[in-house]
């Protein structure tokens, strides 16, 4: 078989796949005329998109700009004191929660180094 | 190009670009409609522009392709949300289970990936060059070429003996 008998035989299929189209196709006129009548129904549909993100951005501003209310301090006489809190308050309450001064000069960190040897 | 001119050069193209809609929806005639209704759409809003580039077919053979690839996505996420809610509603019915031999070479067709049908459809029915149909499917000429002879092979073994007229 030469390519070119290969080629009529696809020519002939496809147009075989294609007889019936034309008993399917809708007339130009119909198509054109709905589509000239779906482009008002696109344009709401484009209005409400944008009205919706409109409204989207300005409910953003106003959240991240509305003035904040101020800080409440708490009422007094709500600190709740447990009846076991006293144990806590032991005579070296301060010593144990301060760390106590450290000689730098023992801080092998911060120590300096000693000084070099003079020559003899 | 003034509109009366185009709306002329687009009735003169109707049944050619209907068949190509057909054949880019593997022949589900409500989708070939829609598609070729939104394209007139979007020709009437101006998103699609003809600028001159190619000839008048190429372009809106270019803009069905394209328009008929978005239903197919949008169809795809419908198909996928149906199946995320457990919806039993059924898909359109295979237009290509039919017995007669026109449905068997649409079959046929259907069992070749996308380009190589494409390019067969539009060289071997639409009687383009493969230039012209490599502008239409936005692809290098080298690469329409490939796709037109891989295809070629890939049909005839699909057909086989069937006696075509």
């Amino acid at each position: 078989m030469t390519p070119g008998d290969d080629e009529a035989r696809l020519r002939a299929a496809l147009a075989e796949a294609h007889r019936e189209d034309a008993e399917r196709t809708r007339s130009f006129e119909a198509t054109w005329a709905a589509a000239r009548r779906s482009t008002p129904r696109r344009s709401r549909w484009r209005w409400a998109v944008v009205g919706a993100g409109v409204a989207a951005a300005v409910a953003g501003v106003w959240l991240v700009a509305r003035p904040k209310p101020p800080p409440t301090a708490p009422i007094l006489g709500t600190r709740w004191v447990g009846p076991t809190d006293f144990l806590l308050q032991t005579p070296d309450l301060m010593t144990l929660r301060t760390l106590p001064p450290l000689d730098p000069a023992a801080d092998p960190w911060t120590a300096r180094p000693p000084a070099p040897r003079g020559n003899p | 190009m003034a509109s009366v001119e185009l709306e002329q050069q687009i009735a003169a193209l109707h049944p050619a670009s209907f068949a190509w809609a057909l054949a880019c929806t593997r022949w589900n005639t409500p989708e070939a409609e829609e598609v070729l209704q939104s394209v007139y759409l979007s020709i009437l809003e101006g998103r699609a522009r003809f600028d001159g580039r190619s000839s008048f077919k190429t372009w809106l053979f270019a803009v069905v392709r394209n328009m008929a690839a978005r239903a197919r996505r949008r169809r795809w996420l419908e198909e996928r949300w149906k199946t995320f809610g457990g919806s039993t509603a059924g898909t359109a019915v295979d237009p290509v289970l039919s017995e007669e031999r026109g449905a068997r070479v649409r079959h046929a067709l259907g069992m070749l990936p996308a380009r190589q049908r494409e390019v067969l459809d539009l060289v071997f029915f639409h009687e383009m060059t493969v230039e012209q149909a490599a502008e239409v499917m936005d692809v290098s000429t080298g690469t329409a070429r490939t796709h037109y002879h891989r295809g070629k092979l890939r049909l005839l073994e699909l057909l086989g003996t069937e006696d075509l007229p």
